[in-house]
């Protein structure tokens, strides 16, 4: 069945107990340490963003609190270094005074949040997508090719900043949701518009080669259904291609919604996203360097790790096409 | 007019008009002094101002509706027929006679205004400013097509019967509809030009300061495009203004001392540079790289506050108490904040201090307010009872104070309490759709979650901020909104902001049982003639508007000047809430 299961020729040898694919995997990927300490780091970061109520209460924080006491007469942090002190580890927020680490948690678990639904859909469109036109290929290839064609070639950027506006109202009147909810809604629906295509020509054109394989002749051969034989022959032999696409676009659409909320366009003051801290922080840049530096630091971990860790878990699954 | 444009003009009126100072002027200079006052003002030389702006907004006379470009284009370009007096504090704020021999005399209960034009005035083609230039100049504004942004003054008080939609018969100089009516309502005889009113208007001199009852020559009017080619009658003349680039001011020939006791031009050239990126405006102010340098904006936060820090800059800014109020207009009709006792709450929990410490601290920002008149419009203003005077009011918010207002209005109003206190509801403000609003709502919202309330956003974009909140169906319950007298009477505050359902009032009161009789008693105040019973009859209003808190929080805010160690004769002209241009000259 599974194409993946490329026996090691120590499998000759009685004494070698078998291994699963999955399990030569997981072995590739604990002996490769940067992966296993960037998976570390995106987990550590991971679980802040959604363990954030607990965190804060812990430290008996609040990411709605003002704290004027941290704050002199024109609303900059007292001391230095963005005024960190041990009950504001990463200081306050210039001009409002509210604490800088509760933002960061509380506004990575909104980035992640649109991160992760936005990778998991688009990329289960662009699986569902890819291996019906590589499967069929003739007529629903050639209309559904050119569609993800137009929208590869579309300025989707551009789209997203022009249509915000008017799209979160019409979320907000339909109530689907309302204020940074609709907007979130939003911003989901177009990422997931614009994204599903890359992944749905490169599953294509796996599918392409996949279906003149002998397993899948066989299948044909026995009766099988095409429903049967893409859900049983095909998408098992396409998983490792999505878990690594789905490890390198996470960081993407995480930094994607940072830039989209920079721009304005994503979720809206008084809530917090990397994005939006990061807007704020320019302005105040000259006075408290701090305020940049420390959410630029923190988006650059958590980036910078989850790209790390896809390249760990392509490696791993996939060593044909690893550079080392 | 489009929409836009109607928003931009109020806008502008709101947040850049000026605003006349007769006492307390002393108070309004806090920190730095004026250059050079008693050294002796040289001739000759270049006068650079610098702006991050692209263009002037208007440059048309009839359509200029900001302080500061008023006081501008008065001082180098047009005259008007009577002019703020250009010395430093309370006297600045007295009319003097400018194009006319008088500052006005008026008859039949200040229904009819009359003003001799004073000889020897000439235009920059030396021709004689005449009776019919003054009287083509007015019937500018009502040309409301092509005439946009200016004050509405002239329009409203001359004697022209008004259409059922509210505006003027007379359809301006362009289409000349209804010019009989026109031609009766201002007269010229000789070189004298007598305005009939349609009320008692007893300081109709000061709606003249503006320049849109100066003239402007028939022959050279090009409607829409005089905006940018005005024809001057002052001691300068345009050689050059491209938008974008800069307006190079150099002497009108033509004009001559003796004609005018309001100006006193020194420098030869006057260049005004546009488009300069903030930093690198805010660098030459710093470093002085450019000496003979006015800057016309003000420099941003962080720069500011090193340029009032830096000791050897001391005689080269000004901070000011501005002609501005900044407030919380509470939308008191039905289903909005129509409970006396909430819109408490909202005023004991709001966090003054922190959004003051937002925009600039109370050095560079204002001030808390305890009423609609600003207290440099002196006479009209009286402190009020009560808000931020009563024991409870903390600066900082007193959110104990503000739950007891609440639980009141468990009992007086039940469903705006149920309301503003649900945590999935809640009220809603209005902020105009800018980075240091954002901000603010933090706090905002901070501040009422402490008293127990719950409070969501609109931010609507500055361009149409305005017209937005003008559209009774669109403005939300509680609007942050500004607003400057245009001379010194409340006479430009009380009546636009509470007594009118016009497009400023915020307050949606009309409704409200009090208002029929606040109403009356504005109107009343409105045409009175005895100066000091109107005072007390604006002091009682501004008093009745605070008790019922139409406005919360009001801010009486503060400027900044700065300018090149160069420059001389600096002072502020506080009607105009900016530079006495007409004095500034280039020390040798």
């Amino acid at each position: 069945m599974a194409d993946v299961a490329v026996v090691d020729s120590e499998v000759a040898d009685a004494t070698v107990v078998q291994r699963t694919p999955r399990q030569i995997a997981w072995m590739r990927f604990r002996r490769n340490k940067v992966g296993v300490i960037s998976a570390c780091v995106a987990l550590f970061f991971i679980f802040g963003a959604y363990l954030a109520p607990i965190i804060t209460r812990i430290l008996g924080l609040s990411n709605t609190k003002t704290y004027p006491e941290t704050l002199n007469g024109f609303a900059m942090p007292v001391g230095g270094a963005g005024g960190m002190s041990l009950s504001h580890p990463l200081g306050v927020e210039p001009g409002a005074g509210r604490d800088l680490l509760a933002l960061l948690l509380y506004g990575s678990r909104i980035s992640f949040s649109v991160a992760i639904i936005t990778s998991v859909a688009s990329i289960g469109l662009g699986m569902l997508i890819g291996i019906t036109t590589g499967y069929f290929r003739g007529k629903v290839d050639a209309i559904v090719g050119r569609f993800s064609d137009f929208l590869l070639s579309f300025p989707s950027t551009f789209m997203i900043i022009a249509l915000a506006l008017p799209l979160t109202q019409r979320v907000e009147a339909l109530h689907i949701a309302q204020d940074n909810g609709a907007r979130i809604v939003v911003l989901v629906v177009f990422f997931v518009f614009f994204g599903w295509p890359g992944f749905a020509r490169l599953v294509r054109s796996q599918a392409f080669s996949m279906r003149e394989r002998d397993f899948v002749m066989a299948a044909q051969a026995l009766g099988a259904s095409s429903w049967r034989i893409i859900t049983k022959e095909l998408l098992p032999n396409l998983w490792p291609t999505a878990i690594v696409f789905l490890s390198i676009s996470l960081p993407g659409y995480l930094a994607a919604e940072a830039v989209f909320s920079f721009l304005g366009v994503g979720v809206q003051a008084p809530a917090s996203t990397f994005g939006l801290v990061l807007s704020d922080a320019v302005t105040y840049w000259r006075d408290d360097p701090a305020y940049l530096i420390i959410p630029s630091a923190y988006l650059i971990i958590i980036v910078l790790s989850l790209n790390l860790l896809g390249d760990a878990i392509r490696d791993a699954l996939d060593p044909k096409n690893s550079p080392s | 007019m489009s929409g836009t444009k109607m928003a931009r003009g109020h806008f502008r009126r709101r947040l850049v008009a000026s605003t006349a100072a007769t006492a307390l002027i002393a108070a309004g200079v806090l920190v730095g002094t004026a250059s050079g006052a008693s050294a002796k003002p040289v001739s000759g030389g270049t006068l650079y101002f610098i702006t991050n702006a692209q263009q002037f907004d208007n440059v048309d006379p009839a359509r200029v509706y900001t302080g500061r470009d008023i006081a501008f284009f008065n001082s180098y370009l047009y005259r008007n027929l009577v002019s703020y007096k250009p010395v430093k504090g309370a006297a600045g704020s007295s009319l003097v006679a400018d194009l006319a021999t008088n500052t006005g005399v008026p008859s039949n209960s200040a229904k009819v205004w009359k003003f001799t034009l004073r000889p020897g005035v000439a235009w920059e083609d030396g021709k004689a400013v005449t009776c019919a230039d003054v009287k083509y100049g007015v019937s500018r504004p009502f040309a409301a097509d092509v005439i946009t942004n200016g004050p509405q003054y002239l329009v409203d008080a001359l004697a022209i019967p008004k259409l059922a939609d509210g505006s003027s018969a007379y359809k301006g100089p362009y289409k000349k509809t209804g010019q009989e009516l026109f031609d009766k309502a201002v007269t010229c005889t000789g070189t004298t030009v007598t305005f009939k009113l349609n009320r008692s208007f007893a300081d109709f001199n000061y709606a003249l300061t503006y320049p849109a009852g100066a003239p402007v020559p028939a022959a050279k009017d090009k409607g829409d495009k005089y905006d940018l080619r005005p024809f001057s009658d002052g001691p300068y003349k345009i050689a050059a203004y491209k938008i974008g680039d800069e307006m190079h001011l150099v002497r009108n020939t033509k004009w001559s001392q003796k004609s005018d006791t309001v100006r006193t031009p020194y420098p030869d050239d006057i260049v005004v540079r546009f488009g300069l990126d903030e930093n690198v405006r805010d660098q030459i102010m710093l470093d002085d790289s450019i000496p003979n340098t006015v800057n016309l904006d003000g420099l941003q936060p962080a720069n500011l506050r090193t340029f009032f820090a830096d000791p050897k800059r001391e005689s080269q800014r000004l901070n000011v108490i501005d002609p501005y109020i900044r407030y919380q207009a509470a939308n008191v009709s039905a289903g909005h904040l129509d409970c006396l006792d909430v819109r408490k709450a909202i005023f004991f929990a709001w966090n003054t201090q922190a959004l003051i410490d937002l925009a600039g601290g109370t050095v560079f920002y204002g001030v808390p307010g305890d009423s609609p008149v600003k207290s440099v419009l002196g006479l009209d203003y009286a402190p009020t009872k009560g808000n931020i005077h009563d024991p409870a009011y903390k600066i900082a918010g007193n959110p104990d104070e503000a739950k007891k207002y609440l639980a009141a209005a468990k009992t007086s109003c039940p469903a705006t309490y149920a309301r503003v206190t649900d945590p999935t509801k809640g009220f809603t403000e209005d902020l105009p759709k800018t980075a240091s609003q954002q901000k603010a709502s933090v706090l905002i919202q901070a501040a009422m979650k402490a008293a127990g309330m719950t409070v969501n956003f609109n931010f609507i974009p500055s361009g149409v901020y305005y017209a937005t909140l003008g559209d009774t169906t669109k403005q939300n319950d509680l609007s942050r909104a500004g607003w400057a007298a245009d001379w010194a009477n409340a006479s430009t505050v009380i009546p636009p902001l509470f007594s009118t359902p016009s497009s400023n009032n915020y307050t949606q009161n009309t409704n409200d049982p009090a208002f029929a009789a606040f109403k009356a008693k504005s109107d009343a105040a409105n045409a009175m003639t005895d100066r000091k019973a109107q005072a007390k009859a604006w002091q009682e209003l501004s008093q009745y508007a605070m008790d019922q808190y139409w406005i919360l929080n009001p801010i009486f805010g503060k400027g900044q000047e700065e300018w090149g160690s160069q420059v001389g004769g600096v002072y502020f002209w506080d009607p105009q809430g900016t530079f006495g241009f007409g004095q500034l000259y280039v020390k040798g």
